[in-house]
C-alpha cells in the first residue's frame, strides 16, 4: 500500500484533538464549558453519523485490501475526534452519568484515539500481517458498541426490546402502594425518559426521593400537596398543551392512573404504605382496587371464538345477540317475547352458552329447560329474570354461576326459600328483589348474611309516600325569599 | 355509446370495461396490502378485526340506551340548579359590562338600555347527602338529587331556539345532518328488532312553546331507517302502521311476501342496498303492528306506578304519559327516546309560568329516574334532563320581582344526567357569581356529544359517515371526552 503524504499543519492538528480529548476523558467532572461550547455539544447527534459511515467504509476498504484515499482517510480521522469532543460537550451538561453514558463515552472516546492511531501508524500497521486485520476489525466493533450504547442513550433502554417483552409480575393481594402501584405506573409511562440515562428536564423518576427533589421545574411531587405537585399539574393539562405529559406521540395516562397518582400524593406519597393500611372507603383504596381488578377485556379475552355467520343464525327478530364490543368474544343477549313462544329459540344458545357475558330473558313464560341452560352460561355475569315464572327450586340450579354479580329477580313468585341460593353467589354485587314472595324478616337476614351485596328492595317507603301524596306545586312559592 | 347507457339505467351494474379497469386496480392494492399486512390472506375463518365495522360498540359500554328529557325552549338554569346569592343581593343593579364583555343579545333585548339583575322568585335548597342546590320549583327532582349530575357549566353558540336545538341534536346549527339518536342507532344497531331503535315522544305545557320540527330527528345522510319515529299519543302511535279495515294479519303477510319478491328481482337488477332495507322495513312494520301496541298499553302497569309518575300518565300525550311510556320503551330495547317537553321559553310571565312547566315534569322526570332504578336499569340507562341553552341573569322588560322575563343566554346553563355510567350525586362546573360566564370546567355541545357517546361505547372520531366527499362526524372536528363526568 502506498504511503500516505501527511501534510505536517494536519498532524499538528490531529495531535492537539487528540490531547484535548484525552484531556476531557480524563478531566470530564471537572470542567466548566462556556455556553457556546455547550450550545455546539448539541450538533453531536446530527454530526455522530458521518463518523459511522466513514469509518465503516474505511475499515471495509482495509480488510478488503482496496486503496484508502489519503483525503478519505484524513476526513475521516477529523470526523471522528470532532464528534467525540461534540460528545463531551453535550454530555457536560449531565451531572449524574448513568451506566449507559459512561459506557458511550469511553467507548466513543476509544475510538477516536484509535483512528487517531491507525492514521498516525498507517505504514507500520500495514507491514504487520497478523495487526493488519485486527485493527479494521477492532474499529468496526468499537463503531458497534458506541452506537449502540448511543442509541439506547437518545430511544430508551428498551428501545430494542421484543414487543411485549417488558412483562410485569402479578399485584399481589395486599399491594405496596408504591413499589407494586405507583412505581408501576411510572415505569410504565415516564421512566423511558426519566431514567438516569435520558434525564429529560433533569427528572429522574426512579424513586421518591428523586420524585421529590424533580428537575427543571421544580419537585415533580410535593407530599400532601397534590394540587402543586408538577407532575399532577401536567398530567391534567390539556393534551395540546406544550407542557402536557406525556408528550405528544406517547400514550396519555389513563383518568385512574391519574387519579391514583394524585390519591398518592395527597395521602402523603408514603413508600411504606400497603393497600390494607387504608380504610376500605378511603378514596386511594377504592381506586387502586379499580386498578387491580382485572379489566373486563382482559377477563373476556379467553373466550371461544365465535364467528359471526353463528351469531346471525341463533339471532332472530325476538332473540338480539350483540357482542359486547367490537372485537369481543364476550356476548349479551336480550330475548323479548314473540307473539307465539317456543322454548327452542333460547335453547339455541347452548352452542354459544359459554360466551354468555350478559343474558335479558325478562318477563318471558322460562322453563325448566331455559333454566338448565341458563346454568350452563358459566361466564355469566348478568341476568335479568325479572317477570319470569321461575321458582325457587329453579333458581336453585343457577347456583353454579360463580361469576354472577348483577341479577334481577323482581317481580317473580320466588320466597324465602331462595335466601341460601343468594348466600352461594359469591361474586354477586347488586340483587333486585321486591314484589316476591319474600318476607320483610327474610330480606333482613340476608342482608346481614351478605355484607358487600346491594340489595334494591324497591322504592322507599316514605319517598314513594311523597310522590304519591305531594303535587309539584312549590310550596313555598315566594316564602323562603326574605 | 351503448356501454355509458346501460350504465346510465344501472348505475351500480358494472360492465365489462368498468370490470378490467377495477381490477386491475384492485390487484395491485392486493399486492401491496399483503406485502404490508401479512395476515391479509390468513384466514382462519375467525372474526376480521375491521374497526369500522358497525352495529357494535368499539368498547364495552357503560350505557345501553339513553332517555332524553328534552325541556324545548330553554329553562332558565337561575330558577333551576344555579343557585346565585349575588343575584339576589344585587337585585335590580345594571349587570357589569365586564361580565357581559360584549355578549351579543337577541333582538328582543338588544333595544334595554339597562340589564337590572334578577334573582330567582322562589327559594333554593340544599338536598340529600351530596348538598346538590335545587330550586323549590322541583320537590321531586330535588328528593333524587344523590343519584343525578348536575352540570352546570354547558355552553353553546346558539343564541336563538332553532339553530341551538338544531346543534343539540344534530352537532350542527345549520339542519340537513343526523339527529344523535341516529348516529346512536347507526353506530350501535338495534337491541329488539320489532322496535325502530330511536323513537320520539313529544308534549306540550302551557308556557310560552317554540316549534318542533322533525328534522330534528331526522336521519339525515344516514341510512332512513335510523330515523326517529315519532310515536303519537292516541289511537294511531304510527301512522299508517295498522291494516286498513277488512284486512287480516294473513292476507297482510301474503301481500308482504309478494312485494317482497318483487323487491327482490328489482334488487337483482340493479345491486342497489336500498332496496334490501327496505324490505326490512317493512318486516319491522309488519312486527311493530303488534310490539308497538304492547308497547304502548299501560293498562297494566300497577298502581302504585301509575301514581309514582302522577295520574297525568294515563292522559296520552301529557309528559307523564311519555316518561311512562319512555321507561317501556327502554325496557323493550330502544337505544335512544328522545322526549321533547314544549313551553319553557319564559321571555315574560317567568314565575308563573315556571310553576306550570315544573308541575308537568318534575314528578315524572324524577318517578322516571326511581323506577329505572328499581328495575337495576339506571346501571344500563342514561337519562338526561335539560334544554337548548340559557337565560340570562337580568330581566327582560319592566323591572318586577314577581313577573319578570329572561332572554336566550349561550354562555352557560345547567342539565342533569342520571345512570349509564354518570357519576351520581355530583355537580360539575361552576359559573361566576353572576351565574353569567363559565369559571370552572366548561362542556361545550360537542364535548357533550362526545362524553355521552363514550358512554355508549363509541369513540366520536371513529364513528363517521363519508358524504358529499367527506367524513362526516356528530361531533364534526371538536369535542373531548369529559371523563370526569363519568364513573
Amino acid at each position: 500500500m502506498a504511503t500516505i503524504s501527511r501534510p505536517t499543519w494536519f498532524n499538528y492538528l490531529l495531535l492537539g484533538l487528540s490531547v484535548f480529548l484525552i484531556f476531557c476523558l480524563v478531566f470530564s467532572a471537572y470542567i466548566e464549558l462556556p455556553p457556546l461550547l455547550n450550545w455546539l455539544g448539541k450538533l453531536h447527534p446530527l454530526i455522530l453519523h458521518f463518523p459511522i459511515v466513514l469509518l465503516l467504509g474505511l475499515a471495509l476498504l482495509a480488510l478488503f485490501k482496496k486503496h484508502i484515499p489519503p483525503a478519505l482517510f484524513r476526513i475521516t480521522v477529523l470526523s471522528v475526534l470532532l464528534t467525540a469532543i461534540s460528545g463531551f460537550f453535550l454530555a457536560s451538561e449531565i451531572t449524574d452519568k448513568g451506566d449507559l453514558l459512561v459506557r458511550h463515552q469511553w467507548l466513543g472516546g476509544g475510538l477516536a484515539i484509535l483512528s487517531a492511531l491507525w492514521y498516525a501508524f498507517e505504514d507500520e500497521i500495514s507491514q504487520k500481517k497478523i495487526i493488519k486485520n485486527t485493527f479494521p476489525g477492532l474499529i468496526i466493533l468499537l463503531v458497534l458498541g458506541t452506537g449502540h450504547y448511543g442509541g439506547m442513550i437518545t430511544h430508551g433502554e428498551d428501545f430494542l426490546d421484543f414487543p411485549k417483552m417488558t412483562s410485569y409480575g402479578k399485584i399481589p393481594e395486599n399491594p405496596m402502594v408504591y413499589q407494586d402501584i405507583t412505581a408501576r405506573i411510572l415505569d410504565q409511562n415516564c421512566v423511558s425518559c426519566h431514567n438516569p440515562n435520558k434525564k429529560k428536564g433533569e427528572l429522574l423518576m426512579t424513586s421518591i426521593s428523586a420524585l421529590q427533589k424533580g428537575g427543571k421545574s421544580g419537585p415533580a411531587i410535593i407530599p400532601k400537596n397534590a394540587e402543586e405537585s408538577e407532575i399532577i399539574r401536567r398530567l391534567k393539562l390539556p393534551k395540546e398543551d406544550e407542557e402536557h405529559m406525556p408528550p405528544e406521540g406517547k400514550k396519555p395516562l389513563s383518568q385512574l392512573e391519574v387519579d391514583i397518582l394524585e390519591q398518592w400524593i395527597t395521602y402523603g406519597a408514603s413508600d411504606t404504605l400497603q393497600l390494607y393500611d387504608l380504610n376500605e372507603a378511603e378514596p386511594l383504596a377504592v381506586l387502586i382496587r379499580e386498578f387491580m381488578a382485572p379489566d373486563a377485556a382482559s377477563k373476556w379475552a379467553n373466550f371461544t371464538p365465535v364467528a359471526d355467520s353463528t351469531l346471525e343464525r341463533l339471532g332472530s327478530d325476538y332473540l338480539t345477540i350483540n357482542r359486547i364490543s367490537d372485537q369481543s368474544n364476550a356476548l349479551a343477549v336480550d330475548a323479548y317475547l314473540p307473539p307465539e313462544y317456543d322454548s327452542k329459540q333460547i335453547l339455541k344458545l347452548q352452542t354459544v352458552s359459554s360466551n354468555i357475558v350478559e343474558l335479558d330473558l325478562s318477563r318471558l313464560p322460562l322453563g325448566e329447560a331455559e333454566i338448565s341452560l341458563i346454568a350452563q352460561c358459566k361466564n355469566l355475569e348478568w341476568l335479568e329474570l325479572d317477570g319470569t315464572p321461575v321458582t325457587d327450586s329453579l333458581l336453585d340450579s343457577l347456583s353454579v354461576l360463580s361469576q354472577l354479580r348483577f341479577l334481577k329477580v323482581y317481580s317473580t313468585d320466588i320466597t324465602d326459600k331462595s335466601i341460601p341460593f343468594f348466600k352461594k353467589l359469591k361474586n354477586l354485587k347488586q340483587l333486585y328483589l321486591w314484589d316476591t314472595g319474600l318476607s320483610k324478616e327474610g330480606l333482613e337476614s340476608l342482608g346481614e348474611l351478605t355484607p358487600g351485596l346491594f340489595i334494591n328492595e324497591g322504592i322507599e317507603e316514605p319517598l314513594k309516600d311523597f310522590f304519591i301524596n305531594t303535587d309539584s306545586i312549590p310550596t313555598q312559592h315566594n316564602s323562603s325569599l326574605k | 355509446m351503448k356501454g355509458s347507457n346501460s350504465k346510465e339505467e344501472n348505475p351500480l351494474k358494472v360492465n365489462r370495461r368498468h370490470f378490467f379497469s377495477q381490477l386491475s386496480v384492485g390487484i395491485g392494492s392486493i399486492a401491496l396490502g399483503s406485502l404490508l399486512i401479512p395476515d391479509l390472506f390468513k384466514g382462519g375463518g375467525i372474526e376480521t378485526t375491521d374497526l369500522s365495522k358497525l352495529g357494535i360498540p368499539h368498547f364495552a359500554p357503560k350505557a345501553k340506551r339513553i332517555i332524553y328529557l328534552f325541556q324545548a325552549g330553554a329553562p332558565s338554569q337561575f330558577e333551576t340548579f344555579d343557585h346565585k346569592p349575588t343575584l339576589r343581593k344585587r337585585m335590580g343593579e345594571d349587570l357589569p359590562e365586564s361580565i357581559r364583555n360584549g355578549q351579543r343579545l337577541t333582538g328582543m333585548t338588544s333595544g334595554q338600555d339597562k340589564f337590572p339583575l334578577m334573582p330567582p322568585a322562589i327559594g333554593f335548597q340544599q338536598h340529600g347527602k351530596s348538598g346538590q342546590w335545587i330550586s323549590d320549583y322541583f320537590p321531586h327532582i330535588a328528593k333524587i338529587a344523590d343519584d343525578i349530575c348536575i352540570v352546570k357549566s354547558l355552553h353553546t353558540e346558539a343564541i336563538n331556539h332553532d339553530p341551538a336545538i338544531t346543534f343539540f341534536q344534530t352537532g350542527s346549527q345549520i339542519s340537513g345532518r343526523p339527529s344523535m339518536g341516529s348516529w346512536l342507532s347507526y353506530g350501535l344497531g338495534s337491541e329488539n328488532k320489532n322496535l325502530p331503535s330511536f323513537v320520539v315522544l313529544t308534549s306540550r305545557g302551557k308556557g310560552n312553546s317554540q316549534g318542533l320540527y322533525s328534522k330534528l330527528w331526522s336521519s339525515g345522510f344516514l341510512d332512513s331507517k335510523h330515523q326517529g319515529v315519532l310515536l303519537r299519543s292516541g289511537k294511531d302511535p304510527v301512522l299508517y302502521l295498522n291494516d286498513p279495515d277488512g284486512i287480516t294479519r294473513s292476507e297482510k303477510r301474503h301481500l308482504l311476501d309478494q312485494v317482497s319478491s318483487l323487491n327482490k328481482m328489482h334488487q337483482v337488477e340493479t345491486g342497489d342496498d336500498e332496496i334490501e332495507s327496505r324490505i326490512a322495513q317493512y318486516e319491522m312494520a309488519y312486527r311493530m303492528q303488534m310490539s308497538v301496541p304492547d308497547v304502548m298499553d299501560i293498562s297494566k302497569e300497577p298502581e302504585d306506578i301509575i301514581k309514582l309518575y302522577g295520574e297525568d300518565c294515563q292522559v296520552p300525550g301529557t309528559y307523564a304519559a311519555n316518561a311512562l311510556q319512555a321507561r317501556r320503551l327502554a325496557e323493550n330495547g330502544v337505544r335512544f327516546i328522545q322526549l321533547y317537553h314544549q313551553g319553557w321559553d319564559q321571555h315574560g310571565n317567568l314565575p308563573n309560568e315556571m310553576a306550570g312547566q315544573a308541575i308537568d315534569v318534575d314528578k315524572a322526570s324524577a318517578a322516571l329516574v326511581l323506577d329505572l332504578k328499581q328495575r337495576g336499569m339506571l346501571e344500563d340507562t342514561l337519562v338526561i334532563w335539560g334544554g337548548e341553552f340559557g337565560r340570562t341573569n337580568y330581566c327582560q322588560g319592566k323591572f318586577d320581582p314577581t313577573n319578570y322575563g329572561r332572554d336566550h343566554h349561550p354562555r352557560a346553563f345547567s342539565i342533569w344526567m342520571a345512570g349509564g355510567g354518570v357519576k351520581p350525586g355530583i355537580s360539575y362546573g361552576e359559573t361566576d357569581e353572576f351565574g353569567y360566564n363559565i369559571i370552572k370546567d366548561p362542556v361545550h355541545i360537542n364535548d357533550f356529544h362526545a362524553t355521552l357517546m363514550y358512554a355508549m361505547g363509541l369513540d366520536h372520531e371513529q364513528l363517521t359517515y363519508k358524504y358529499q366527499g367527506r367524513r362526516f362526524r356528530l361531533t364534526d372536528v371538536a369535542g373531548n371526552v369529559i371523563n370526569d363526568l363519568l364513573t
